[in-house]
This record gives structure tokens, sequence and C-alpha cells, in this order.
């Protein structure tokens, strides 16, 4: 299974409003298969943010079912103000960042696997055979490289990298998850690609 | 912006990767699951602790408390501030009060009046054992009570007295 592709959600890949809203109501007064059906919605985005912020699989999990389980409880101080997945998305983030800030320096990574078709995307073969000096490179040490100049960004840049570069969500949307204006998302986005541009100096054009 | 946009599309391509890495297969199967079982072992009501609890109740005091850690300048001066009230307070609770009336010297002398109508007579006529000694107690009634001289000498009654001087 492909984690989280970049999605350029619409109106009809959007679920209806209604039924969310539905199953965020029934969730409310305790059903817990409404709120199955809220994390089986959930779970693929959410497992991946905080996977790519943490560059550890067993943090990520701990981490999401931690953020779900926050959800539920503070379900009933949900007013309603923006979507359900804003608020759950703003939930995961905090609790990610909040997790970085304690482990800050006893970063261990634990990174899944690289899905197999990956080998045959043409973008990635080019960037490994034609774009890289150091050829012999395969997939591994790239993923391995990539995931160390990512933790090399201070959490709220890596955040805005994860969210717009690699989960591919507007700055618009970023904007609300992270509670800042859209040009902070903006500059912090500008920055973060230029320290990783030059971490991945070697890998990159 | 689209410049900027052109001058990084090889970063992106290359972070196009870390949506190739996959959890373990079936992952997901199980991991509403496993919240759920969560949840319904009773660690989803209950707040873990009393903190917790209390940061749900009180949102500001969270934000308080965040200030602390964006600004460490601010919890120094915070430090300080309660420092001072602790010192101040300290100071104050042990100098006296010389310009409030003491409550208990205004009620001697209001209780006095009843002490007037005693005569001089009266209380000469006591034995020396039962003198009378005064007290703190403001009650002329408690304080003016027998007590028993110590070493078999008379005690001086240091009482205000008025003599009523017969035919005044």
């Amino acid at each position: 299974m492909i984690m989280a592709e970049p999605v350029e959600r619409t109106e009809s890949e959007a679920p209806a409003p209604e039924e969310e809203s539905e199953l965020v109501r029934r969730a409310r007064r305790g059903d817990l298969q409404a709120y199955d059906d809220l994390v089986k919605r959930y779970q693929e985005r959410i497992y991946a943010t905080i996977y790519h912020m943490t560059s550890n699989h067993e943090d990520a999990n701990d981490l999401a079912q931690d953020s779900f389980i926050k959800a539920f409880q503070a379900l009933k101080s949900f007013k309603g103000g923006s979507t359900f997945y804003t608020w759950l998305y703003r939930i995961a983030v905090n609790k990610t960042i909040n997790f970085l800030k304690q482990r800050k320096n006893r970063t261990h990574m634990s990174l899944n696997d690289i899905d197999f078709n990956a080998e045959h995307d043409t973008d990635l073969i080019a960037l490994i055979s034609d774009n890289t000096p150091r050829r012999a490179a395969g997939l591994t040490e790239l993923q391995k490289k990539l995931n160390e100049a990512l933790l090399k960004l201070s959490e709220p840049h890596r955040l805005v990298v994860v969210l717009h570069d690699v989960q591919g969500q507007s700055h618009e949307e970023i904007a609300e998850v992270m509670n800042c204006n859209i040009g902070t998302v903006r500059s912090r986005l500008f920055y973060a690609r230029q320290q990783m541009q030059a971490e991945l100096a070697d890998y990159l054009k | 912006m689209n410049e900027n946009e052109n001058s990084f599309e090889s970063l992106r391509r290359l972070l196009a990767l870390k949506n190739r890495e996959t959890p373990p297969p079936g992952y997901f199967n199980d991991f509403s699951s496993h919240v759920l079982s969560r949840i319904r072992a009773g660690e989803a009501r209950e707040p873990a602790t009393a903190a917790e609890h209390l940061f749900a109740e009180a949102p500001w005091l969270v934000k308080f408390l965040q200030l602390f850690e964006a600004k460490p300048a601010f919890s120094g001066a915070f430090a300080l501030a309660l420092c001072l009230v602790l010192v101040f307070g300290i100071v104050f609770a042990e100098r006296p009060d010389y310009s409030a009336p003491q409550p208990q010297l205004t009620q001697m002398a209001e209780n006095s009046a009843p002490l007037a109508s005693i005569s001089p007579a009266t209380v000469l006529a006591q034995p020396s054992d039962q003198v009378m000694l005064a007290s703190d107690n403001t009650n002329p009634a408690s304080s003016l009570q027998p007590v028993a001289s110590l070493f078999g000498q008379q005690n001086t009654l240091v009482q205000p007295v008025s003599f009523t001087v017969p035919g005044n």
C-alpha cells in the first residue's frame, strides 16, 4: 500500500460533510462504531504525517494512536469551527511537536521499507542514475540521507515541508493546521527547502 | 514564487521518495481496533493525571506555561517577582503595627466600669491566698479569679481601681 500520496482533494473525493458530521455527532455520544469509521478514514494520513516528522515507525504508531484517543477524549470540546479532519490534524501535529521537543538530540531513525514499485518510478530512477554524482547510491541510501536532512530542520520547518511537498497540502490548509498566516507558511517552506537543498546537494542536480 | 518552485523541482522529486516508505503489510488493518481497545480499556475517558485534568479545565494555564518555555527571561522575571512578594510579606508580618488600636486594651477599658463598683473594703477583706492576679484575659470576671499566692507572699494586685468617696 502506498502511503498518503499527495492528494489534491476535490469535492467529489472528499467525504460528504453531512456524513462526517453525523459520524462525529454519534461518536460524541459514545458510539465507538462511528468513531471506528472516523479512525479508518484518517488513520493513514495521520500516521504518515507523524512518521515523516519522526522518521520512526514505532514512535509514529504510538503517537498516531495517542492522537486518536486524545481526539476521542476531547470530542465534546469540538465546536465544529473547522472540519473534523483539520481539528484532528492539529491534535496529531501538536502531540508530535511536543514529543520531538522532549526527545531533542536523541534521534533514532526506524525507517519503513520502500515500496517495491519505487524501483519502477521513472523520476526516482532518473534521480539515482542521472542526477546524482554518486551513481552507486541506491534507494535505501537516498532514503536515509533524505530522512537525515529532514531531521536537521526545526519542527515547524519540517512540518511545512512534510505537509506541502510530501503530502501535497495547500498553503491555506497548512496555515489552518499550524494556526499561522499563509506568509509564514511560504517563508518557512522557502527556508526549509533551501536548507534541504544544501544538505542534499550531492544528490540533486 | 514560480521561479522558486522551479529551482526546487529536483528536491520535490526527491521528496516524493518519502511517499514510497510504507509501514509493514497489514499494519492499518489492526490500527483502529488497537485504538478502540485502548478507549474501551478506560484510557480515553479518564484524564491520565491531575495535571492533564487541570490543563483541560484551564487552557489559559497552558498558554501561561508555554510563555515560560518560549521566553526564559519571562520565567526569570516571574520568579523574581514571587521572591519579592515573599520577602515583603515576611518583613511586614514581623513589623508590629503601632498605629492600629490594640483590641485587648480597648476591651479592657470598656469593661473597667464593673470594677469600679467593687469597694476597696471588699478587696482588702480577701484572704492573702486568694488575692486576684491580673491576667492576659480581658474578661474581668474571669481575670479576677482568686489565685493562690506563691511562696506564701502577698501578691501585688495590678488592676485599675477607682474609689468612690461617700458623699461625692
